[in-house]
């Protein structure tokens, strides 16, 4: 994790989503600060600034509240229903000594042996929950997967975390598997697969129960 | 015959609506890239059949594709020539209710040049605008 990045905040006075959608048509997000036991803040922030600062890499960031500076790590972000522009963001107060669970992005580097034997990799999990010092939070963690041949997995456990970095996440989590891919199915076969009607759930032990009670009769 | 469901409820279904944006299936979740819808629609079965041949043929068994839409919804027609009434006509194709945001086609196990170009051919196939979408993978 980089240098904080700091950024002026404004007080929010009016809450709600009318106000919130006011906020951005002026350029800012609207966000919140919380943490430590302290009362929550309403606050809003420059859509420029901050979305450069993430594009940079920056998870801890000291946010200026009028005269009070505060150290804050971004613990959750909201898009938009296209997922282009953030719309909220959680600022969570931290110290620089204290340790925190959060989720940090998976970087698979270089050249599965399995991509030769016309494998290809699948990513299951993309991001895992780390613990350690604020201080010490990786940007990436970066997984190297030029020994998995065709068949084989890399899970949680196996994923090399840097020095005073804990896994929070279950070992057992599946990360990256490389497997063959299997032959398309040609447009015959999907014909052949796909009924010509669906079947009606209920219509035949309706035929049943009518044929049962004519032979009654 | 393409895409429909194996066992359904009711044969026939009323038209209804199609409000807002999609809240969820709207991220890439399974492959690294995907082709995202702007408009709502109904993409017909034959559409998404459509899509998954332009998709595979140009991959040449590099990579995966994965449809996230599926046709449930049924439409009914009436035949030719018909006067009007004498009840609903019969179901004649499926079609998937898609939403604004709704990310219909995801590709992995390719590059991104590879992947844009296959999803621009699908993009293609569809009767509606779409966007080429990337996993996000950080917050």
């Amino acid at each position: 994790m980089g240098k904080a990045l700091v950024l002026k905040a404004e007080v929010r006075e009016h809450t709600g989503s009318k106000h919130a959608v006011k906020v951005r048509e002026d350029g800012r997000i609207p966000a919140i600060v919380y943490g430590h036991k302290q009362e929550s803040v309403a606050i809003s922030l420059d859509a420029h600034n901050f979305v450069e600062g993430l594009h940079h890499g920056h998870r801890l960031m000291d946010v200026q509240i009028g005269r009070k500076k505060e150290k804050t790590l971004v613990k959750d972000l909201q898009y938009d229903y296209l997922g282009k522009d953030i719309i909220h963001v959680d600022l969570m107060r931290v110290d620089v000594t204290e340790t925190v669970k959060v989720t940090v992005p998976i970087d698979l580097r270089g050249t599965a042996k399995g991509t030769h034997e016309s494998g290809i990799i699948e990513e299951h999990a993309d991001r895992l929950e780390i613990e350690c010092k604020v201080a010490d939070i990786p940007e990436t963690i970066v997984l190297w997967v030029k020994d998995i041949g065709v068949g084989d997995a890399l899970h949680a456990g196996d994923v090399e975390l840097p020095e005073g970095v804990k896994l929070a996440s279950s070992p057992a989590t599946l990360v990256v598997t490389c497997h063959l891919v299997a032959a398309a199915k040609t447009a015959e076969q999907v014909e052949e697969e796909m009924p010509v009607a669906p079947e009606v759930i209920g219509e035949g032990e309706k035929a049943e129960g009518e044929e049962s009670t004519e032979g009654k009769e | 015959m393409a895409m429909m469901p194996k066992r359904v409820k009711h044969r026939k279904s009323q038209r209804g609506t199609m409000k807002g944006n999609a809240s969820r299936c709207n991220y890439v979740a399974f492959g690294e890239y995907g082709l995202q819808a702007l408009e709502g629609s109904w993409v017909s079965a034959k559409n998404i059949e459509a899509g998954r041949v332009a998709a595979t043929h140009f991959l040449h068994r590099e990579g995966k594709v994965y449809i996230r839409i599926f046709p449930h919804k049924p439409v009914s027609s009436k035949p030719l020539e018909t006067r009007m009434g004498k009840g609903k006509g019969e179901p004649d194709f499926w079609v998937a209710r898609v939403r604004p945001g709704q990310v219909c086609f995801e590709i992995g196990g390719v590059v991104e040049d590879v992947a844009k170009q296959a999803l621009l051919r699908v993009a293609h196939k569809m009767p509606i605008r779409c966007r080429f979408v990337k996993r996000r993978h950080s917050l």
